[in-house]
């Protein structure tokens, strides 16, 4: 998987104590985020899938395919909701 | 779309001659109201009577009897039932309004609108005034606003459904409403520095519980009357809200129906 990392650029947040307030303006559903998905929001943005895991590996000294599986997991999560998506890679 | 000012502003029709505009002021928001239909406008004077206001610079309101047309546009528009409010930078128009009730609607929602570049907003809520300051009693229908708005001193009750809160005067103030639930009053045109904000719970006991930034901000949001599906509106909000909860203490009461909630919020 290496298209961009995207939020849902429909959607309205705010960063309270560290942590994402995300506003649906479609549906007025109110989404809250944890603290890794908060970071996850913050850095992911522009970001491939592979560029993530490589960092993460490296930050935190655990193995690409354990912070892989974490990263797919939280990018599900957050897919699932409409939060963000990873946008298709543009064709040559 | 700027909403601040309207001195200088066009009328968003031409043929008003004749029609002398209804002129009130709600949460200091100037509003004219051209109203040609008597048997609309004999109700609204009245309903609307504690907020007349003489100023020849209000936010000009067209009032069409025609029925909605499918194309009728503006910067920002809502229909409701079979009436529709049609928002321009230079004025409104409502269209089919058929009585006092749809009228009040959409000034409400107009009001949501006009407000919110100026850090204001409408909220489900009963304001009551003790000692010179504004406490926001707030929640969903059946929480107690109305019931708060009763064990409360005549007199001392702004609204008992629909509160006005906005930032003037470098403080957030609670301003009274013409919109009232069961108390069917006229409302008092006045505005009150604001104590602090009560989600209510009802309960077997007086209890008041800090709300944290986000628990009052998750409290707030679903009670603020809101229309619009903008983005940046939304963005605008949540600024809004946030800095007023970084002011102003927000709390849950639980509450018993009798007045002795008025012990722990003094305490």
């Amino acid at each position: 998987m290496s298209g961009q990392i995207m939020r849902n650029p429909k959607l309205a947040w705010r960063e309270v104590d560290g942590e994402m307030v995300i506003i649906s303006p479609e549906d007025s559903q109110v989404h809250e985020l944890n603290e890794t998905a908060s970071l996850f929001w913050k850095h992911a943005e522009g970001k491939t899938l592979d560029e993530l895991v490589e960092r993460i590996a490296a930050e935190y000294e655990v193995a690409r395919e354990t912070a892989r599986a974490d990263l797919e997991e939280l990018l599900a999560a957050l897919g699932e909701k409409q939060l963000m998506f990873v946008a298709p890679e543009a064709k040559e | 779309m700027y909403l601040g000012k309207t001195a200088g502003v066009v009328h968003p029709v031409d043929a008003l001659d004749r029609c002398v505009p209804l002129q009130i002021s709600i949460g200091s928001v100037p509003l004219s109201l051209f109203i040609r239909e008597q048997a609309l406008l004999e109700p609204a004077i009245r309903r609307y009577r504690e907020f007349a206001h003489n100023s020849e610079d209000g936010f000009p309101i067209v009032l069409e009897k025609r029925e909605t047309r499918a194309e009728e546009s503006g910067e920002f528009s809502y229909l409701l039932d079979d009436a529709k409010l049609v928002l321009r930078s230079q004025g409104a128009e409502f269209h089919g309004v058929r009585h006092e009730y749809a009228l009040d609607s959409l000034l409400r929602i107009l009001l949501t609108m006009v407000l919110l570049p100026q850090r204001g907003f409408l909220l489900h809520g009963a304001t009551v005034v003790r000692d010179g300051r504004a406490y926001i009693f707030f929640g969903r229908s059946g929480a107690g606003k109305s019931t708060v708005a009763s064990l409360s001193p005549k007199g001392s009750v702004l609204t008992d459904e629909i509160s006005l809160i906005r930032y003037s005067n470098g403080c957030w103030q609670a301003h009274g409403t013409p919109f009232w639930g069961e108390f069917r009053a006229a409302g008092q045109n006045r505005l009150v520095p604001v104590a602090g904000f009560y989600l209510l719970k009802q309960a077997t006991e007086e209890r008041v519980e800090a709300l944290s930034v986000k628990q009052a901000l998750r409290a707030l949001l679903p009670c603020v009357l809101f229309f619009t599906s903008e983005k940046r509106a939304h963005e605008t909000l949540l600024r809004t809200l946030l800095g007023l909860i970084e002011e102003i203490p927000c709390h849950r009461l639980y509450f018993r129906r009798n007045a002795e909630f008025w012990k722990v919020i003094a305490a």
